[in-house]
């Protein structure tokens, strides 16, 4: 049975169809790539589940319940995380911070218990710097120790992309949802994250969605391709499949005169 | 191969931004003007400063052509950078821009000589110009000031060639002066409790600082200054460089000292400044809690002062017994719990309509709701509850049981001895405040016992509006409260969700929080902190009337957190005590009662001189920013606790 089950999807802004009849579905444990020409609709696809632009049409299934019109906050609770294409960490907040905010739905305490500083909270607190620190430590040695305390404004742009993803691993999600997380990285960051998506997977649980442009990253990581154009699929399948697929190259490099 | 790259000798040419003097040179000659003709100088002239030759006029002109004079050449500079050269074009530029300061200002000085610019301007009087030209009629005059503005300038561009550590020293040498003459009564009123008649030494007759006495004070600030200037990491930043718990030690400590010294510091002024001190209370109360809407969760509410008002009438209407409608007359003790209902009930009445706005459409629609409070309270509609234009008056004094005052106290010197127990005696890593720390614990522990004693346990204590010493305390035991659950929120899943929003509220929701409900949140547990402030003004003041609720009131408490320092809590104890304690609030007295008429322009120029030169505020709230070769070191230290770790476990 699917994790995600979506169709039918549809989006208009205008007269643009930015996703149109989209049918799409991801079962647990797989991570499939979503790839497309610029303008393509991949990010609307994304901001459409995640609920923070409603769609038109069509139906969103996760784990067979529909989420079309809930918020995104609690669509997140039901365990749908994202990164952004554009980084948008919060950046005034140091690293620890980021991670531990994101905890919020898994968390219960409120003001009350805070202000007098119940056992109870501050239990609460310390699991939740526990898990922030150990979800940091996924990433090696980049975004730990004295990086804790930074405000996430000074780090590099592939930790501010790194630190993005550590802050949807802490919402504690089942699908998480990748928008271009190699984009501005050099070639060797981008081999180093690849291999990180794979442990994602591996080591922590996830089924993951990601969009990409940089198609040794798709060949490497992805189970299954799916390739948008003019917000509908034209093709889905493996790598190689979908590469060699003539409605994808047409769509990638125009229409060829034969 | 390289080469020594010769230094090219300093050139008059090269070095002097011509246009940047001129420039500054018309600010010193516009400022001056407008300082003159909205009568500054000649209110101030009445006040010396400096027995037997400077006074407040004085200082107010001659200030702005040594300060704009500096900065005529001052050039910043940027982080690894060479340091821009200093030589005679300093000197020369500053004397380029106060002559040209001065040029309009003899300009100006013809104007008046040949027009009626009484007419137009009121406080042109021939005293004006008398005051402007030294007495020496238009001709001398003018070569006078063309004179004085050159050699202030050059004065203030002077100020280049000194080494920065004595420049430093110099101006903190001055400013200390300044603060000393200019503070003379509250600083007399101290030294009156101590031994021997030091205030005689220090100041003259009439409210002036002896010239000898000045020099005393220049030295000694100036010695302070350059000794404490030796090592080269501030003490801010050597305090930031300590371990977490040193640190949240170091602060609390240093809390636990300021609430003490806020405890005793009444007993030692007299009724006027402990009415100024009860004010400077209020106004951090509402700091505080505008602090959590502001500065955490970033919504921009100017119309932080319905929440203020709420508090005050919903213990009018509750307390006095001439209210129109309801005549409870319940204690204030018991009427609070009721107050804070009324306000979280405002707080969700405002906060519901506005939940989808943000930035300047928030603060415009909390602006209306601000007035419309205000109005409200005043129509003829609400009249038969709130008693319209007449206000409610008789609202009863602050009246609380003698045994839960003394228990409270009792119960503050236990928790404040437990935590200081717990934080430095139980852990042998603590040596170094452990000393300090008991002795503030047992001198606050003290106070709390004697104060107790003499409370006593049975009947009760009456707040009396007419004693502002106690009204104080009331007020500052609310503002430790609210700086309390401020400081326990900022640190809470609530406050980082706060942050958050503030940040990015559109990622915030997609991380999973609920933006409607932490919005809510905020605006409730502000206009709870407000209503305190509300209820204890209502009690003090005796009367409530709507024309107490003015929208200046909310800009007073937003000028307040910016120029402080938004999102940090000493900040804005901060920024209340500079700005109301010695300017004086919306229609409150300040400690400078000379600048009463100022008082507006001057929190003016302040937000504006805040906004461009430190938006940060004046304690800025420290995001942890620590030295980067601490930070190294750091890294090291734990990738080399790592590596102990991993191979213990092998």
């Amino acid at each position: 049975m699917a994790m995600l089950d979506i169709r039918g999807l549809g989006k208009t802004f205008g007269g643009l169809h930015a996703i149109d009849d989209l049918d799409f579905h991801i079962d647990k444990d797989e991570i499939v790539s979503v790839i497309g020409p610029n303008g393509a609709g991949k990010t609307t696809f994304f901001n459409n589940i995640t609920g923070m632009i409603k769609p038109d049409r069509g139906e969103i299934l996760f784990e067979n319940y529909d989420i079309v019109g809930l918020d995104p906050s609690e669509i997140t609770r039901l365990g749908i995380a994202r990164t952004f294409q554009n980084v948008r960490l919060f950046p005034q907040m140091t690293v620890l911070e980021n991670v531990m905010v994101a905890q919020h739905t898994r968390t219960r305490k409120g003001a009350w218990s805070a202000i007098m500083g119940t056992p109870g909270f501050r239990k609460e607190e310390e699991e939740i710097k526990e898990r922030a620190k150990d979800i940091l430590g996924f990433f090696g040695t980049r975004l730990v120790g004295y990086r804790f305390d930074q405000p996430a404004y000074v780090l590099s742009y592939a930790n501010r992309r790194r630190l993005e993803i550590a802050r949807a691993m802490a919402t504690q999600p089942d699908l998480l949802l990748l928008d271009e997380p190699t984009a501005g990285m050099n070639p060797r960051e981008t081999i180093e994250l690849t291999e990180l998506i794979g442990r994602l997977r591996s080591e922590r649980g996830f089924t993951i969605v990601i969009i990409e442009h940089d198609m040794k990253v798709v060949r490497d990581v992805s189970d299954r391709v799916v390739v948008l154009d003019h917000g509908t699929r034209i093709a889905q399948g493996t790598y190689d499949e979908v590469s060699s697929d003539d409605k994808v190259i047409e769509a990638y490099l125009g229409k060829t005169d034969t | 191969m390289a080469q020594a790259v010769a230094t090219p000798p300093i050139s008059l040419t090269t070095e002097l931004d011509m246009r940047r003097v001129l420039t500054w040179g018309g600010y010193i000659g516009l400022t001056t003007v407008f300082v003159a003709i909205i009568g500054m100088v000649e209110t101030f002239s009445s006040r010396s400063l400096i027995d037997p030759f400077i006074d407040l006029g004085d200082i107010s002109l001659l200030w702005i052509p040594v300060l704009f004079g500096y900065l005529a050449t001052h050039r910043e500079t940027l982080e690894g950078m060479e340091a821009p050269r200093t030589g005679p074009h300093n000197l020369m530029g500053g004397a380029i821009a106060g002559l040209v300061g001065g040029g309009v200002m003899a300009l100006f000085l013809v104007l008046f000589d040949s027009m009626q610019l009484r007419d137009i301007f009121p406080n042109a009087s021939p005293e004006l110009f008398e005051l402007l030209t030294f007495g020496h009629g238009l001709g001398g005059g003018i070569l006078v000031v063309l004179a004085a503005g050159a050699a202030l300038g050059a004065a203030g561009g002077s100020m280049h060639l000194l080494p920065e550590r004595i420049r430093n020293a110099v101006t903190s040498g001055l400013l200390w002066v300044f603060a000393f003459a200019l503070l003379k009564l509250i600083i007399v009123d101290i030294l009156e409790e101590l031994p021997g008649t030091i205030e005689d030494l220090i100041y003259a007759i009439d409210e002036a600082l002896r010239w000898g006495a000045a020099i005393v004070i220049f030295a000694i600030f100036f010695a302070i200054n350059y000794i404490a200037s030796r090592n080269k990491i501030s003490l801010r930043a050597r305090v930031a460089s300590l371990p977490e718990k040193e640190r949240t030690g170091f602060g609390l400590v240093l809390a636990f000292l300021l609430i003490g010294l806020g405890f005793a510091l009444p007993s030692m002024l007299n009724t006027f400044f402990n009415e100024i001190l009860a004010t400077v209370g209020l106004f951090m109360l509402m700091g505080l809690g505008l602090n959590i809407v502001i500065g955490l969760a970033g919504l921009l509410d100017l119309g932080y002062v319905a929440f203020f008002a709420v508090g005050a009438y919903a213990t009018a209407v509750l307390t006095s017994p001439s209210s129109p409608q309801l005549t409870a007359t319940l204690p204030f003790i018991i009427a609070i719990p009721f107050v804070l209902l009324a306000a979280a009930a405002a707080g969700i009445f405002v906060g519901t309509p506005v939940i989808r706005m943000r930035g300047d459409y928030l603060a415009i629609v909390t602006l209306g709701f601000g007035e419309i409070a205000r109005v409200l309270f005043l129509s003829d509609w609400l009249k038969p509850i709130f008693g319209g234009a007449q206000g409610i008056l008789s609202i009863p004094s602050v009246a609380v049981w003698r045994w839960l005052i003394s228990a409270a106290l009792i119960a503050a010197a236990l928790g404040v001895a437990w935590t200081v127990y717990k934080r430095f005696f139980h852990d042998p890593a603590r040596q170094q405040l452990k000393l300090f720390a008991g002795s503030v614990a047992a001198a606050i522990g003290i106070g709390a016992l004697v104060a107790a004693s003499k409370i006593g346990v049975s009947g009760t204590f009456i707040v009396q509006g007419t004693k502002p010493r106690l009204i104080f305390y009331a007020i500052f035991f609310f503002a430790v409260i609210a700086a309390f659950v401020s400081w326990r929120l900022q640190d809470s899943r609530i406050g980082r969700a706060w942050m958050a929003m503030r940040e990015d509220e559109q990622v915030a929701e997609a991380m999973g929080i609920n933006t409607t409900t932490a919005k809510l949140m905020a605006f409730i547990t502000g206009a709870v902190l407000a209503s305190f402030g509300g209820a204890l003004f209502a009690a003090k003041i005796g009367a409530v009337f709507p024309s107490s609720f003015a929208l200046i009131v909310s800009i007073i408490v937003l000028v307040i957190i910016i120029v402080g320092g938004m999102g940090n809590i000493p900040g804005v104890a901060l920024g209340a005590l500079m700005l109301v304690g010695i300017l004086g609030g919306p229609t409150q007295p300040g400690l400078l009662r000379e600048f009463e008429g100022f008082k507006l322009l001057i929190y003016g120029a302040l937000l504006i001189y805040m906004m461009l030169a430190r938006p940060e505020g004046l304690l800025p709230s420290s995001r942890r920013v620590q030295e980067l070769h601490q930070e190294e070191f750091e890294q090291d230290a734990w990738l080399k606790s790592k590596e102990a770790v991993s191979e213990e476990g092998s």
